[in-house]
């Protein structure tokens, strides 16, 4: 029996503490190494931060020179497809086209009944419109996290919290960032609460995303009256990003209300981010 | 000339397990999620190569491998290195202890390799606070056990061609 423990005991010493043949590290240390690391996440100390920020950058523009095939044929298969199905959304364009005409007149009676009765309030409507645009250079999705990295970083005067923006639409927040990169979190991502409003009813929820696409609204009020095509909009009641920001349209799934997001996350190659929220609230 | 070719191409597959390490860690090809299957591909060719060539694939790539994948996925720089070096050592205790090895001997100590490379990612994770999808990663556990054969015979090719056979 001991001597069975005995060669249990030698073969772990051996697999673990020995380098081996042609290896320089051996296993123990690394595994230590990577515990020292793991920890060292929490500790906030500058010059780490600069390192940790100068070795993910790297590793990012690594990544952008090895993924560039793979990008371009995606490229390549998306362009086939959107010229395969060129008919079906010529006619659905015709169509769209036709009930856009029809709303126009409605819209502009709308816009400018809006327009006196923000400035019967005296609201400040000027939003300072100070938007840094990025190109998204990574975008892939991990277990825990929905994220896009941008090619801006404190570089940009970019900081953590800002919205981030596919032409008007919100789609996330930034949530990491270094020199020359930061990584935005999506509003489909596990970890993404975002304080919205619901147009007309003006019911207040929390869209939280769950990893799919279709991020869901909870903390709804027990008698709201939402239905399907409300539109969604930030809050603002976090104080990070200006109110009134579109996202999307309330969507029920097996009687789940979901928000269908105006903007195709899969098919972003540009953001904006507003800097101009941020250091307004700071 | 057939003998410098069989070299110059025995050569090349030896770098084969390396720049295929890199390269998913780069590209973020690590795990694969399709529809309902996620499969973790970083496991299975650290286990196999760990277990059946050493030499070919070095503990400190193995390391960096791990950084990468970390910093693409967005996790807490170490939580993926840690996974692959328990994997690795399991395999290397495997490649200890057994005389014989064959398919079905790889594919059963894989088991306890994955459950724990599982486990010390659970836990990192946990310590960091990052929030865990315990259903995900059963399933993307399962289903690398599952899917190891298919690579399994893969690399066999490959290191049969290393060989020179």
């Amino acid at each position: 029996m001991d001597t069975s423990r005995d060669d249990i005991g030698i073969a772990i010493r051996s697999a673990l503490l020995k380098k081996g043949t042609q290896q320089k590290f051996s296993l123990f240390a690394l595994i230590v190494i990577s515990i020292i690391l793991i920890a060292s996440e929490s500790i906030n100390y500058k010059p780490i931060n600069y390192l940790r920020s100068a070795v993910k950058d790297v590793i990012y523009r690594s990544s952008l020179i090895i993924s560039f095939p793979s990008k371009s044929f995606k490229g390549i298969t998306n362009f086939t497809s959107s010229h395969i199905n060129l008919y079906k959304s010529y006619e659905e364009l015709k169509k769209e086209n036709y009930l856009l005409k029809k709303n126009i007149s409605k819209n502009d009676y709308l816009e400018l009944e809006n327009t006196q009765l923000k400035q019967l309030i005296e609201d400040q409507v000027k939003s300072p419109e100070n938007l840094v645009s990025a190109r998204v250079m990574i975008d892939k999705s991990s277990l825990y996290l929905n994220s896009f990295i941008l090619n801006n970083g404190t570089n940009n005067s970019i900081k953590k919290g800002m919205a981030v923006l596919d032409k008007n639409n919100f789609i996330g927040r930034i949530v990491d960032v270094n020199f020359f990169s930061s990584r935005v979190l999506l509003v489909t991502d596990l970890n993404s609460k975002i304080p919205v409003i619901i147009e007309p009813s003006g019911d207040h929820a929390i869209l939280s995303g769950h990893g799919d696409e279709l991020p869901s609204l909870d903390y709804l009020p027990k008698d709201s009256k939402i239905d399907n095509g409300n539109t969604v909009f930030t809050s603002g009641k976090e104080g990070l990003f200006s109110p009134g920001i579109p996202i999307g349209q309330v969507f029920t799934k097996s009687n789940k209300k979901n928000v269908l997001l105006y903007s195709d996350i899969n098919q972003i190659t540009f953001v904006n981010i507003n800097i101009g929220d941020l250091n307004k609230t700071k | 000339m057939a003998i410098l070719f069989k070299k110059v191409s025995s050569g090349f597959f030896e770098f084969i397990p390396l720049l295929l390490l890199l390269f998913i860690s780069l590209n973020g090809n690590s795990i694969i999620d399709l529809n309902f299957f996620s499969i973790s591909i970083h496991y299975i060719l650290v286990y196999y190569w760990v277990l059946r060539k050493p030499g070919s694939l070095g503990y400190g790539f193995i390391f960096l491998s791990g950084i990468i994948s970390d910093v693409i996925f967005g996790l807490p720089m170490g939580v993926m290195s840690l996974s692959l070096l328990v994997v690795a050592s399991v395999a290397t205790y495997v490649r200890v202890v057994t005389v014989r090895i064959s398919l079905l001997n790889d594919w059963v100590s894989f088991l306890p390799a994955l459950l724990l490379a599982s486990l010390f990612y659970f836990i990192a994770l946990y310590f960091s606070g990052y929030p865990t999808d315990y259903i995900y990663l059963i399933k993307n556990s399962f289903f690398t056990f599952i899917f190891y054969p298919v690579l399994w015979s893969i690399f066999y090719f490959i290191s049969n061609i290393m060989r020179g056979d």
